[in-house]
């Protein structure tokens, strides 16, 4: 099978390991090959800004963990709002976390661009869920 | 609070004459406020929100004495209220106590003995309240914590186990032999993780639960210790570590505290490097001198950058995320200083490194 080229996948967990497992599973099966992975969110936030996905039919799935030192998932969500619509469009955000608590749940209402919070860890089950997310 | 400042007694009431005659007989042991109306009373509430005591008389002509207690006890709820009146039938005694909250209720006309024993026991009510106060406040402090702790622990420690399972679930994927391996010492960092956050929690209770046991310290015996602990480090991250110890008199603190503040220190020192420096340096320099140990940790790493300074003896802060820190040390640090009263500075400039100052009394 080809590899799918419109979808695109960005991991930002300070957790090395955990880098390292979401990378493997997303290439794994070869249907994905475009993986970009960050430990610090701050670095990420530069990359999304100036590197938007080429066309509208290509969507980028932005993993992104809640606890990290320096700017935490939600730090880099604040940030993320404020880009301009047609690059927010083209990801779809999706939070991870090893404990999810009310207060989390809460505080991800208050940001429109994410689409689900789910519990770690990052599993082929999960990445099923994310795609079949976009619709 | 001080002992020998006198207690401040307001009392209210439209007859000049009682007025007087209360700060005559009273003026010598308190300090005596006197209002002729409630709103010269408000004033010095106002002015003075260490007022412990106030009379007032039930019969005024705006107000009653009922009314201005229902009045002030939402807006001074501190100061004790007794209500002093010629009327004593049972339905005035009863608005009260239910609608002024009134502490004590003394019958015109009044002795001293009467006006003494109200104070006296008013004063009591009031530091009571104040102690309870200040103990509501600590213990709300406690809970916050405790809410933030249990959120923290939760994720710390659930987080490398949660990595393990994931990187379980993928190691029967992976056939090639190097990325095992791979995953493999990404493992043991997390389970290495895992066993310092624990070691952690563990000193944070013993700083926190546990006695001080207070003994004569020998720096260079602790120094011995630290070069054993930090040898292969050392050898292994080519992390060149200096130390130098100056003690010609006897010192007494905790040995527990000052362990978890030099271990803290050091690994932080050790672990926050520059990755492609060189020229790698711990130094720990102890002097004991006139009763006093300085402490000084230094090193050439990563630095700390300005805006983080004030946050780093916060509890679960971390600064950078090129290592994996549980952002419990350097409140451990703080926390065990707090108990021998010592002192902590730090200077750091980002990129050259950082220097951490201590110190600590003798006990």
């Amino acid at each position: 099978m080809m590899p799918d080229q419109t979808l695109r996948f960005i991991v930002i967990d300070d957790n090395k390991l955990d880098c390292f497992i979401a990378d493997k599973i997303i290439r794994y099966g070869g249907m994905f090959e475009h993986v970009t992975v960050f430990t610090e969110a701050t670095a990420a936030i530069a990359f999304i800004g100036t590197n938007a996905p080429p066309d509208s039919i290509t969507k980028t799935i932005i993993i992104l963990d809640i606890q990290m030192p320096i700017m935490n998932g939600f730090a880099f969500m604040e940030e993320f709002e404020k880009l301009p619509e047609d690059i927010r469009l083209q990801y779809a955000v999706f939070m991870i976390s090893s404990s999810v608590n009310e207060s989390d749940r809460d505080r991800v209402t208050e940001y429109p661009s994410i689409r689900l919070l789910m519990n770690k860890p990052f599993n082929k089950e999960m990445l099923s869920k994310m795609i079949s997310h976009l619709g | 609070m001080e002992e020998k400042e006198k207690i401040k007694v307001l009392y209210v009431d439209d007859e000049r004459n009682n007025l007087v005659g209360f700060k005559a007989s009273f003026r010598l042991e308190y300090t005596i406020f006197l209002a002729n109306d409630t709103i010269e009373a408000l004033a010095y509430l106002e002015k003075n929100p260490d007022i412990r005591i106030v009379f007032c008389d039930q019969r005024m002509p705006v107000k009653t004495g009922v009314q201005f207690f229902e009045e002030i006890r939402s807006s001074f709820p501190n100061p004790i209220r007794i209500l002093i009146t010629g009327y004593s039938d049972i339905e005035s005694v009863i608005e009260a106590i239910n609608v002024g909250n009134v502490f004590r209720y003394i019958k015109k006309p009044w002795s001293s003995e009467d006006i003494l024993s109200a104070i006296n026991e008013g004063n009591k009510f009031y530091i009571a309240n104040s102690l309870i106060a200040i103990k509501n406040e600590s213990l709300q402090k406690a809970y916050n914590e405790l809410d933030k702790f249990a959120y923290s622990v939760t994720h710390d420690m659930r987080g490398p186990l949660v990595s393990l399972l994931g990187a379980i679930d993928i190691a029967q994927d992976i056939d090639d032999i190097s990325s095992i391996r791979e995953l493999l010492t990404m493992m043991k960092d997390s389970v290495n993780n895992l066993d310092e956050f624990i070691q952690n929690i563990h000193d944070y209770y013993n700083i926190n639960r546990g006695q001080l046991q207070i003994t004569e310290i020998d720096f260079n015996d602790i120094v011995q210790e630290q070069i054993n602990t930090y040898k292969l480090t050392s050898k292994m991250s080519h992390v060149k570590f200096n130390t130098h110890v100056n003690q010609n008199t006897p010192f007494r603190s905790d040995p527990m505290s000052m362990k978890i503040i030099l271990n803290n220190l050091l690994s932080n020192a050790f672990k926050y490097q520059k990755r492609n420096n060189p020229d790698k340096l711990v130094e720990l320099s102890i002097d004991i001198e006139n009763g006093l140990a300085t402490i000084t940790v230094s090193d050439n790493g990563i630095g700390i950058a300005e805006k983080h300074i004030g946050d780093i003896f916060n509890m679960f802060f971390r600064g950078t995320s090129q290592e994996s820190g549980s952002g419990f040390g350097l409140y451990n640090v703080k926390d065990a200083l707090l108990k021998l009263n010592g002192e902590i500075k730090v200077h750091s400039v980002l990129d050259e490194g950082t220097t951490f100052k201590i110190v600590i009394p003798n006990k």
